[in-house]
């Protein structure tokens, strides 16, 4: 690959596109745990007002929300869906059990 | 559940039926056809009495699925579906209406012969690669595969040849590294049932050829399919290699008739192993095109450089040569049941 003309320019860039992502994928990091700790919040605020944990028509809302979201920005719908119920999953866990490692060094990146 | 949409039904329309689903707790998975749009529910039902479906906006039909096996049945796509393995230097695809023959040793036994093996056995038409890293026997004493070795020949053997390569894996722990490694990960006939191990092969990126158990029927071969794409992998492929009956004289008895019936109960791709099916070299040719014939997808057959040598199953494999034949023999078989093969140079020139 390195023996075209252009092999070093394209390896230069390739290497700063990888820098990037590794910095985006922290971002995602640490706004998952951002996500999270807010969803520990709304479960003890839940059990504070009396409402139940499970909250399917609000899963369902979130997930029709990002879905259109993901849609207009021209990312592939099912994809972003699948990753959203993983998240929505993880977040209602969070709320179940209370129980989330503390988000040490996550925030400190975007703060 | 299923429902089917009007056939103008908009992008909004269907986000809002989807919602309506999951707001009761059900999951929802949308399967479009060039014909129609599918919605599949998925979840305890009765959960749907109070919704009232038929009134939402883009509802044509709702029909209950009263099979167990819900994401593998054919209801729940709206056409057949194609499940393509490998990226962009290797690639195969089951399902289409090209037939997809794999073929390669039952286990890798060194370096020299897999090069050997691929190398002829594309030339013959072959477009994916098999080869054993761990393997299942039923004696603790016999050879039980190279593991981490032969994974890394296949890998070396793939970017030489461009064929993407099936092994099998055994146990929940191999999962990350075969997946590493491999195209598409088989699921053995002794595995079938290991549920522990197909919720694990739901949770990677990566085909998987499931085996029918030696005792298994087609109804639970599609629990086993629908085990794995529950968890979240909905690439599979089903593998008809024979049941254990009453009959001595072949070592499994290919059951012929689970190839249209696979086909008419689910929308994944069906393909037949006629070597571990007849466990003789001189069966596989015939159950091979019995199995084209019926309608299968494609093959998966054991080819060995020296069959006399082989460490394993030397009985059931094919020389190079045997091999060859086979695949000039089966052009007319797939052209009587309206497939094609990717016909190689070498075939061609039989032909002619």
């Amino acid at each position: 690959m390195s023996d075209s003309p252009r092999g070093p320019e394209a390896l230069a860039e390739l290497a700063q596109c990888r820098d990037e992502i590794e910095q985006i994928d922290r971002q995602i990091i640490a706004l998952l745990s951002r996500r999270l700790t807010l969803g520990k919040r709304t479960g003890e605020l839940k059990k504070l007002a009396g409402l139940p944990i499970l909250d399917p028509t609000r899963e369902a809302a979130v997930i029709r929300r990002v879905t259109g979201q993901a849609r207009d920005a021209g990312l592939p719908p099912e994809p972003i869906r699948e990753v959203f119920w993983q998240i929505v999953g993880m977040s209602r866990r969070v709320q179940e059990t209370g129980d989330i490692p503390a988000p040490k060094d996550a925030g400190s990146d975007d703060s | 559940m299923i429902i089917v949409t009007r056939s103008n039904v908009t992008d909004a329309e269907i986000d809002h039926i989807r919602e309506r689903i999951e707001s009761v707790g059900m999951r929802t998975h949308l399967s479009r056809g060039e014909q129609r749009t599918i919605i599949g529910c998925i979840g305890d039902e009765s959960l749907l009495e109070g919704v009232p479906l038929l009134s939402i906006p883009g509802i044509e039909s709702v029909t209950p699925v009263l099979k167990p096996y819900k994401l593998a049945s054919r209801e729940f796509a709206a056409s057949p579906t194609v499940i393509r393995v490998g990226g962009r230097e290797a690639n195969a695809s089951f399902g289409g209406r090209e037939l997809t023959v794999i073929a390669g040793p039952c286990s890798v036994e060194n370096r020299d012969m897999l090069v050997a093996t691929a190398t002829a056995v594309r030339s013959a038409g072959a477009t994916m690669l098999r080869g054993g890293a761990f393997k299942p026997r039923t004696s603790p004493y016999a050879f039980q595969g190279l593991g981490l070795e032969a994974l890394r020949m296949l890998v070396a053997v793939r970017a030489q040849t461009g064929m993407p390569v099936v092994t099998e894996v055994m146990d929940t722990r191999q999962v990350d590294l075969v997946a590493e490694h491999a195209d598409m990960l088989q699921v053995g006939a002794r595995n079938m049932q290991n549920f522990a191990l197909l919720a694990e092969l739901g949770r990677v990126r990566r085909p998987v050829l499931l085996k029918r158990g030696l005792s298994a029927t087609v109804k639970e071969l599609l629990m086993a399919a629908e085990y794995i794409m529950a968890n979240g992998n909905h690439d599979v492929v089903l593998c008809e290699r024979g049941i254990r009956t009453y009959e001595t004289a072949t070592r499994n008895t290919l059951d012929v008739a689970a190839i249209p019936v696979l086909k008419r109960e689910s929308h994944l791709p069906v393909i037949v192993d006629p070597s571990h099916a007849g466990g003789d070299a001189a069966l596989v040719a015939p159950l091979a095109f019995a199995a084209i014939a019926a309608g299968a997808d494609g093959l998966i057959v054991e080819v060995h450089p020296d069959p006399e040598c082989a460490l394993s199953d030397g009985d059931q494999s094919l020389a190079p040569p045997a091999f060859q034949s086979l695949m000039d023999r089966l052009c007319a078989f797939a052209a009587a049941a309206g497939r094609t093969m990717s016909v190689s140079p070498s075939s061609a020139r039989a032909v002619a």
